[in-house]
């Protein structure tokens, strides 16, 4: 009786190690294939490197940036190339766990400003300024401001891959002619504009602000940018001479607030999400829409072509007695490749390379010929492009960039502003929400 | 070998590796998630020990508790919603014809699709411009009960109970059904033959007999509704201004959003604690008198 | 309770438990009612297969419509891209060891927990309390830096055993509480015939429990086949990548392609609709045996 009792059990724990070792030795054959075709001589000198990135998707630009990759992997056989092409949805959360583990892989994808210096203060991470010494003409020709928020103490830690204007004014042409409106280029005009469009029974401004960064990177950064400068913005977001409990900042909650009190937007804007949105404008519901660029490949991808020949691009109206410049636009550079500390040697060497392969020029051109924006001097074939992104590329090209605020707040003030115009659009007071976006933010830096 | 000898050999090499399994991969990870909890730390990089601060904080945060409030919603729509319905679809749904069959593997089918889908094909029903529930009242003529169902704040968390109850009904179902299997024929003749019908028979037979049954389910109510979040995280993803934040997305935007994994770390053991509160009171509560 | 007063079904007086609640004339409302209730819970499944057919401009501009020509198309790119037959595979593989450890381990510990009486009981009782109300994503890191230390990340094993593990709990206390309301009589009457106490479990314990393990199967089907946490965080292998991680490929984090998006989940809600229906049967199988053996 006993044998047998001790038999059974054994049994279970020899499936359970059975199911362990059967996971190593898959993994083990796959590690194994690539270097047995290369020779055993050449395999123990093949460079290991791994890039994690977040282009995984069917889109355009996701597919630009991994042909890029596999060109690299092609170009180099003596490199072994780990690319992981994590879904978006859990990118963070795949990178947090192994930051917070201390298993980095050598070259990974993050977004600028304050993600990537979560990175740089943890110290988990190296400049790649040689290789931009290295291809002076690649450095120069990004545009001005496009490594601000990927540099810390002189030294660049990415370039970008992609750059976004979040705060594109999108019209729909037809709409206005219809109603005689002219475009906007005052606040009164908005407000003007606002009205006679309520009047005929269309949304003016479409918004979609469930996933609550919309409003905040969208239309606050803009709009409040045009009433208090870039400067004070700066000093605002550091803490140091100015605060978010100023007039200036508060008045410019007001406005996004006189919007949803003059019924600019649609019913309902707190529980639509951002492709709702854009959909409601692409239909012609709604006469404007203040959203980022993404919104280009969106509405390419769910629209008709009737439907976005309608679509107009230009920049939020002024401000009066705004003190920011009217002809710029709330963006910046987007998230570029990383790289991370650990690396050395003949790994560091193959991470750069790879790094210039996806981020160098030819990189930038397959970017931008898939309808995304970048911040490099490059021309989009217009025979690839979309009309409508070409046009807005052009603006982008020809206005002065503001700070997003998210892009410079801390996570946890960006969290509170962001909830704070959900708030707003309720019926919650601009004094309180300032008031509560200056304690997030003077306690997240201060811890 | 004696009779308790062997007993105790039987239980020690059985429990063994179940224990071992739950030990290392359960146990282990929660304290070590609580222990997280002492430290102000990102994440990333250097960590400080700051005793209970986190904690501390986290209880005089008024998120906090309105995230909570907001989870104890769901636990009393989830016990007084689905478990009643479940029980009396599960006396119902018993036998083997082919309408059964369908309308038992039908109730069942919301568990098997996606979150993300059901969280839609709702988001659609409370939709504020196109939705079908403000279509149906409209065209009753009950024009004044038209809301934002998912955007006010005064009532979205009841709006976002109704699918979570519906969606979840499934697997009480089943558990019920397998429960009640066990209730003997013979049992079920005799209290006919008493007189056993209807109310008093559900009473006095079925709840009594299933009655440990019930106690899991309760306890799966109150696990699964404090750690619920992807349904209602989809159809607002906790919005607006905060109103239908759940303690699982509080604890998960601290972790992994805004980089204040001690302080994560610190609310995923308080939740495990309040939970512990809920089933000990639920198990309290139900005690066999 | 509304629907105990007023839905039901009495076709089977002998057994069917609605003719103790409602006059057989009245039945066929109930059962209009239970038709109405099983459609509507049916109708997100069928949803999410029109939507599989669909371009994006159905998707949101007409997103109740028939698509206007149905795109198979949708399938075979999803299938392409994601490689969703290696993460078929995988998830098969994952699921099917999870849920037979998970099975037989809990199965084994309930046997001892509910029906043998030894000190500490009350205290492993607790314990498996605790795993249930744990929510995952804590456990992510400390796991993580865990599992590498052992060696077992990127392989089967982070995978199976937590999941193991964290569906324990839920398998010892469904089956524990199922077989409270079993009589003790088979078993004495076993341990006499000399079959010891794993030849009663096997013998006895194991066919008496099946509507309840088929319980089990089925929710720990649900959450192994859909998780997403463990399986993102765990995984670095591509060719050991599990379902859930290529559903969710199909956005840029902007927005989403939902031609794709759905006809890769219609694809994987495929297998478990197979299993639901299949344990059901099995629920419904020892209802027979229950009669049988009262």
């Amino acid at each position: 009786m006993r044998k047998k009792t001790i038999a059974l059990t054994a049994m279970a724990l020899a499936a359970t190690a059975a199911l362990s070792a059967c996971g190593d030795n898959s993994s083990n054959g796959n590690t194994a294939a690539p270097s047995g075709s290369s020779g055993s001589a050449a395999s123990a000198e093949k460079v290991k490197l791994s890039i994690w990135h977040n282009f995984s998707g069917d889109d355009l630009r996701a597919k630009a940036v991994r042909a890029q990759i596999d060109k690299f992997k092609e170009a180099h056989p003596e490199i072994e190339l780990d690319a992981q092409a994590i879904p978006p949805d859990g990118y963070r959360q795949r990178l947090k766990t192994v930051a917070a583990a201390g298993e980095m892989p050598d070259v990974f994808f993050t977004q600028s400003g304050t993600s990537i210096q979560e990175f740089y203060d943890g110290g988990l991470i190296q400049p790649i300024t040689p290789l931009l010494d290295k291809y002076p003409e690649w450095k120069n020709n990004f545009m001005e401001g496009a490594l601000d928020r990927l540099s810390f103490d002189g030294q660049v830690y990415a370039t970008p891959l992609s750059g976004s204007a979040t705060s594109l004014f999108f019209y729909n042409k037809s709409l206005f002619d219809k109603y005689q409106v002219k475009v906007p280029t005052t606040w009164e005009e908005l407000m003007a504009a606002v009205k006679t469009f309520n009047d005929n029974g269309i949304t003016p401004i479409s918004l979609g602000n469930k996933a609550a960064w919309l409003a905040q990177s969208s239309i606050l950064s803009s709009l409040a940018d045009r009433v208090t400068g870039t400067d004070w913005f700066l000093k605002a977001s550091s803490q140091d001479g100015a605060k978010f409990t100023d007039p200036e900042f508060v008045q410019a909650l007001q406005l996004f607030k006189d919007l949803s009190d003059a019924k600019a937007f649609q019913t309902g804007a707190n529980s639509l999400d951002n492709t709702q949105m854009e959909q409601y404008f692409i239909e012609g519901k709604a006469a404007m829409m203040i959203d980022g660029s993404w919104a280009l490949t969106n509405m390419a991808a769910t629209g008709t072509q009737e439907q976005l020949d309608q679509v107009e691009v230009t920049v939020l109206p002024s401000v009066p007695g705004g003190k920011g410049d009217p002809n710029s636009i709330s963006g910046g550079a987007g998230g570029g490749l990383a790289l991370s500390k650990e690396a050395t040697g003949a790994k560091l060497d193959a991470a750069l390379e790879l790094i210039y392969a996806v981020s160098g020029p030819e990189g930038m051109q397959a970017i931008v010929n898939s309808n995304s924006v970048v911040n490099y001097n490059v021309e989009p074939d217009a025979s690839i492009v979309t009309p409508l992104f070409y046009k807005a590329f052009d603006l982008f090209k020809s206005v002065k960039l503001t700070p997003v605020y998210d892009a410079y707040l801390t996570s946890a003030a960006a969290d509170v502003i962001n909830n704070g115009l959900q708030d707003l659009l309720l019926g919650g007071k601009p004094e309180d929400i300032a008031q509560k976006l200056q304690d997030a933010q003077a306690q997240a830096l201060s811890q | 070998m004696t009779i308790s000898g062997r007993l105790r050999t039987f239980i020690i090499i059985g429990l063994l590796p179940a224990l071992l399994i739950y030990a290392v991969f359960v146990l282990i990870p929660i304290f070590w998630s609580a222990y997280y909890g002492f430290f102000s730390w990102k994440g990333i990089g250097a960590s400080t020990f700051i005793g209970f601060d986190n904690y501390a904080e986290a209880l005089r945060d008024p998120i906090f508790w309105r995230a909570l409030k907001n989870n104890l919603i769901i636990v009393v729509a989830s016990i007084g919603g689905q478990l009643p319905i479940a029980l009396v679809l599960s006396l119902i749904l018993r036998k083997s014809t082919l309408f059964q069959r369908f309308v038992r593997s039908a109730v069942f089918m919301p568990m098997v699709v996606a979150s993300v889908v059901i969280g839609m094909i709702w988001g659609y029903i409370y939709h504020p411009q196109i939705g079908i529930l403000n279509f149906i009242l409209d065209t009753f003529g009950l024009e004044s009960w038209i809301r934002d169902w998912l955007g006010d704040p005064g009532i979205n968390m009841y709006s976002v109970s109704v699918p979570v109850i519906w969606a979840n009904i499934g697997p009480y179902l089943i558990l019920f059904i397998s429960a009640i299997q066990n209730i003997s024929s013979e049992i079920e003749d005799a209290a006919k033959i008493d007189g056993a019908v209807g109310g008093k028979w559900l009473y006095l037979i079925v709840i009594p007999m299933i009655w440990d049954t019930i106690k899991v389910a309760i306890v799966l109510c109150i696990s699964g509704s404090l750690k619920a979040f992807d349904l209602i995280f989809v159809m607002t993803g906790g919005g607006p201004a905060q109103s239908t934040e759940l303690l699982a997305t509080y604890m998960y935007n601290n972790t992994f959003e805004v980089f204040r994994y001690g302080y994560g770390s610190a609310v995923s053991t308080l939740i495990i604690v309040i939970s512990m509160i809920l089933v000990l009171g639920s198990q309290l509560l139900m005690r066999r008198k | 309770m509304k629907i105990t007063t007023d839905g039901g079904l009495a076709l089977d007086a002998d057994r069917a438990p609605l003719s103790r609640f409602l006059k057989p004339k009245w039945s066929w409302i109930g059962n209009v009612l239970l038709l109405v209730y099983a459609l509507l819970t049916l109708y997100p499944l069928v949803w999410l297969f029109i939507s599989s057919f669909k371009t994006n401009q159905e998707f949101f501009g007409k997103p109740f419509a028939l698509p206007t020509t149905w795109n198979f198309d949708n399938y075979k790119r999803a299938w392409e891209i994601a490689d969703l037959g290696t993460a078929f595979v995988n998830s098969v593989i994952v699921t099917v060891s999870s849920i037979v450890l998970t099975l037989f381990l809990g199965t084994l510990t309930a046997y001892i927990l509910s029906r043998l009486e030894f000190r500490f009981k009350g205290i492993l009782m607790s314990l498996f309390v605790i795993g249930m109300l744990i929510p995952i994503h804590s456990t992510l890191v400390p796991l993580f830096i865990m599992m590498n230390k052992i060696g077992i990340l990127d392989t089967y094993a982070s995978l199976v055993l937590p999941y193991t593990a964290f569906e324990l709990p839920v398998a010892i206390f469904v089956v524990a509480a199922y077989l409270t309301s079993v009589p003790k009589d088979l078993e004495e009457a076993a341990m006499i015939d000399g079959n010891g106490y794993w030849g009663t479990f096997f013998r006895i314990i194991m066919p008496l429990a099946v509507p309840a393990m088929a319980t089990v199967f089925i929710l720990g089907f649900l959450r192994f086949w859909n998780d997403f946490a463990f399986a993102l965080v765990f995984i670095n292998d591509q060719s050991l990548k599990t379902l859930p991680l290529s559903l969710s490929i199909f956005s840029d984090g902007y927005g989403t392609d939902y031609s794709l998006t759905t006809a890769a989940m219609a694809i994987a809600v495929i297998p478990t609709i197979i299993v639901y229906l299949i344990f059901q049967e099995q629920i419904m199988k020892g209802m027979v045996a229950g009669s049988v053996k009262g």
